[in-house]
């Protein structure tokens, strides 16, 4: 369970990674675009325009880290790990606050300022996550040695 | 200090506590699969708006969608044949996959005289996946709307089908696929028509302009680049702009232009436009008037920023995009409708939002009407000749282009500020995040019509509801032998 906890959460880091690179080649897909003469509009946005694949992926992969936050915390239940129950609570509600900033970004464009801004914690709290399998179980009650 | 749990007391907890989060996921993963085969008139829940109730289920005496026709002894005046094909297109140079209707993308114009019956025969060659065509815009008899899974099956690989129709609304109109639409219209399996008055042309320069966005390259009528239309000084012109892609496109031009017609619908009392672009929604029309100048000098109709229709000689320069686009609210003069919204006796909400949950098993961030995620979305019903008000909002983050199949409805308000310009007749509008609508038909055209985003994309991922009127049932389904996939 240990090691799954840690799988979890280093798979967690290593999607939002993905997710930054995705958003960073759709933005420069779509300027290569526009500067060799593309129309980037609505319409050409929704029809497969160079960069846009990786705008949905981007989208869909959100939705992934909120399954795999959430796994990792049902994983947390049985992993006896120092406070690792905290820490997948911690990166659901990141992994939430960030797909919620994602949606409200459409509305309100400087939310997608603070959407950018979350990943990098969202990312440092799973890691966080993942390093707390290495830290010393807490300590133990000593039990009693059985006499015959 | 809390006594400490045993390990068996923490396994218990652990439990409980996974229980508790995966459980009601369960119960909301199992509620939104939908069966291999299923009917439209089974899903979701009835929404009388209020009107009467009843007469609405697979009751015996229903009569069939599918015996909606055109009087069938009745002679065709015009008769086309198509041929669907799946193959690569050359766009641009470059080769891209797609469809074909007779060889091209987009299919050929059907140009058709007012009160003509069209009998159009559609074959597919090549389509893997089945193909179907649906008139956007029209109001054809229920039978002929070529939704697949709803007025007809699919037509596979050989198969055939006949679509039938008087051509009683002039003005311009588009044809495409209904079956897995979201790919097939993207990839060029579409076509245009445009039904002339009775008297003929009203113009001397006539222009089709089909928009469309093939792997993100912007054509006109199929070609990248500007479309290059003769004529002389002085004449007039209509250029017939449809935006078939899934977003909203941008029209202007160089010179002062009319709004003859919006979705195939005149005008009243048009005014020159000359500092505003016009706003045409995806699956919508806007027909633009402009006059060539005495002086022989080329006006440049702007279709977005990428292409253009270049009307007589020489190659002026693309003009800049106004800053912002004419209000349809209050373009024209008003004049009177043909039938009393006050009189409407259903009253429908449409409210689009999107939240986080399951659609066919599927978890994710999805759209949602009333509240519900598809398959649980209403089933808006009405009764023959029913006065219908549909409030319209959009709280989803993101733009709509809501089509209603079958029917035109006219704008009454947007945002609670009523219309005050010609009467805004549509069947496709493009409701922008925060922005409400309230849109008024009259139920004249029986049968079970969809009402759904026309990003197909959109509807793909189930924003699609339905209007179906009391006593009518189909015999086809969602999915099943026939493989129908309308979205």
């Amino acid at each position: 369970m240990k090691t799954t906890y840690r799988v979890l959460a280093l798979i967690i880091a290593a999607v939002v990674a993905i997710q930054a690179a995705a958003i960073g080649y759709a933005v420069f897909a779509q300027l290569h675009w526009i500067e060799n003469g593309g129309t980037l509009d609505k319409a050409t946005l929704e029809s497969s325009a160079p960069g846009t694949s990786a705008l949905f992926f981007h989208a869909l992969e959100g939705y992934a880290v909120f399954l795999v936050a959430l796994a990792l915390l049902i994983v947390s239940f049985f992993a006896k790990i120092p406070h690792g129950v905290r820490w997948a609570v911690i990166v659901l509600v990141c992994a939430f606050v960030q797909i919620a900033l994602g949606a409200l970004s459409r509305m309100l464009a400087p939310i997608g300022a603070v959407h950018g801004a979350v990943a990098l914690v969202l990312f440092g709290v799973a890691v966080t996550a993942a390093m707390r399998v290495h830290k010393p179980a807490a300590v133990e009650e000593p039990t009693p040695a059985q006499v015959a | 200090m809390a006594p400490r749990l045993s390990k068996r007391g923490r396994l218990v907890v652990a439990l409980i506590a996974t229980v508790a989060i995966l459980a009601p996921l369960a119960w909301l993963w199992q509620s939104s699969l939908v069966a291999k085969s299923y009917s439209v008139m089974e899903m979701g829940y009835l929404d009388y708006g209020g009107g009467p109730a009843g007469g609405h289920d697979h009751e015996a005496g229903a009569r069939s969608v599918a015996d909606i026709t055109v009087n069938t002894t009745r002679k065709a005046d015009l008769r086309v044949d198509l041929v669907a094909a799946q193959q690569n297109l050359i766009i641009g140079g470059k080769s891209v996959p797609g469809y074909t209707l007779n060889g091209t993308s987009p299919g050929p114009t059907i140009t058709a005289r007012e009160g003509q019956l069209v009998e159009v025969h559609l074959r597919n060659a090549s389509v893997k996946a089945g193909v179907t065509l649906h008139w956007h815009g029209y109001d054809v008899p229920a039978a002929m709307d070529g939704v697949a899974g709803v007025t007809q099956d699919e037509v596979p690989i050989g198969g055939e089908f006949t679509y039938r129709f008087v051509a009683n609304q002039i003005g311009t109109y588009w044809y495409h696929s209904h079956q897995v639409s979201n790919p097939q219209v993207i990839g060029g399996l579409f076509g245009t028509l445009v039904v002339l008055p009775k008297a003929g042309r009203g113009d001397p320069v006539d222009v089709v302009a089909a928009a469309h966005s093939y792997a993100g390259m912007k054509t006109i009528n199929g070609e990248v680049g500007d479309l290059k239309v003769p004529a002389k000084p002085g004449q007039q012109v209509r250029v017939r702009v449809i935006n078939t892609d899934n977003g909203p496109i941008e029209t202007w031009a160089d010179t002062p232009f009319r709004v003859l017609a919006i979705d195939g619908f005149p005008v009243n009392g048009p005014t020159e436009v000359t500092d505003r672009s016009v706003t045409v929604t995806a699956g919508g029309r806007a027909d633009l008037g402009v006059t060539v100048p005495s002086d022989g000098k080329a006006v440049r109709v702007q279709i977005s920023k990428g292409t253009a229709v270049v009307i007589g000689a020489g190659d002026p320069v693309a003009p800049p995009q106004p800053a912002a686009a004419l209000d349809l609210l209050s373009y024209g003069r008003p004049t009177a409708l043909p039938f009393d919204p006050a009189t409407a006796n259903r009253h429908f909400d449409y409210s689009i939002g999107h939240r986080p949950g399951f659609v066919r098993g599927a978890p994710g961030l999805w759209w949602s009407i009333n509240g519900h995620l598809y398959p649980h979305v209403p089933m808006y019903v009405v009764r023959e000749g029913d006065v219908v008000i549909m409030h319209i909002d959009n709280h989803s983050g993101e733009l709509h282009p809501m089509h209603l199949h079958g029917h035109h409805a006219v704008v009454l308000a947007r945002n609670g500020v009523a219309a005050t310009g010609s009467p805004w007749w549509m069947d496709s509008v493009n409701v922008l995040e925060g922005e409400t609508y309230d849109i008024a038909f009259v139920a004249n055209n029986p049968g079970i019509w969809l009402d759904h985003c026309h990003h197909l994309k959109h509807a793909a991922q189930g924003m699609v509801a339905h209007l179906m009127y009391e006593g009518i049932d189909t015999p086809y389904r969602i999915g099943g032998a026939a493989d129908n996939r309308p979205d």
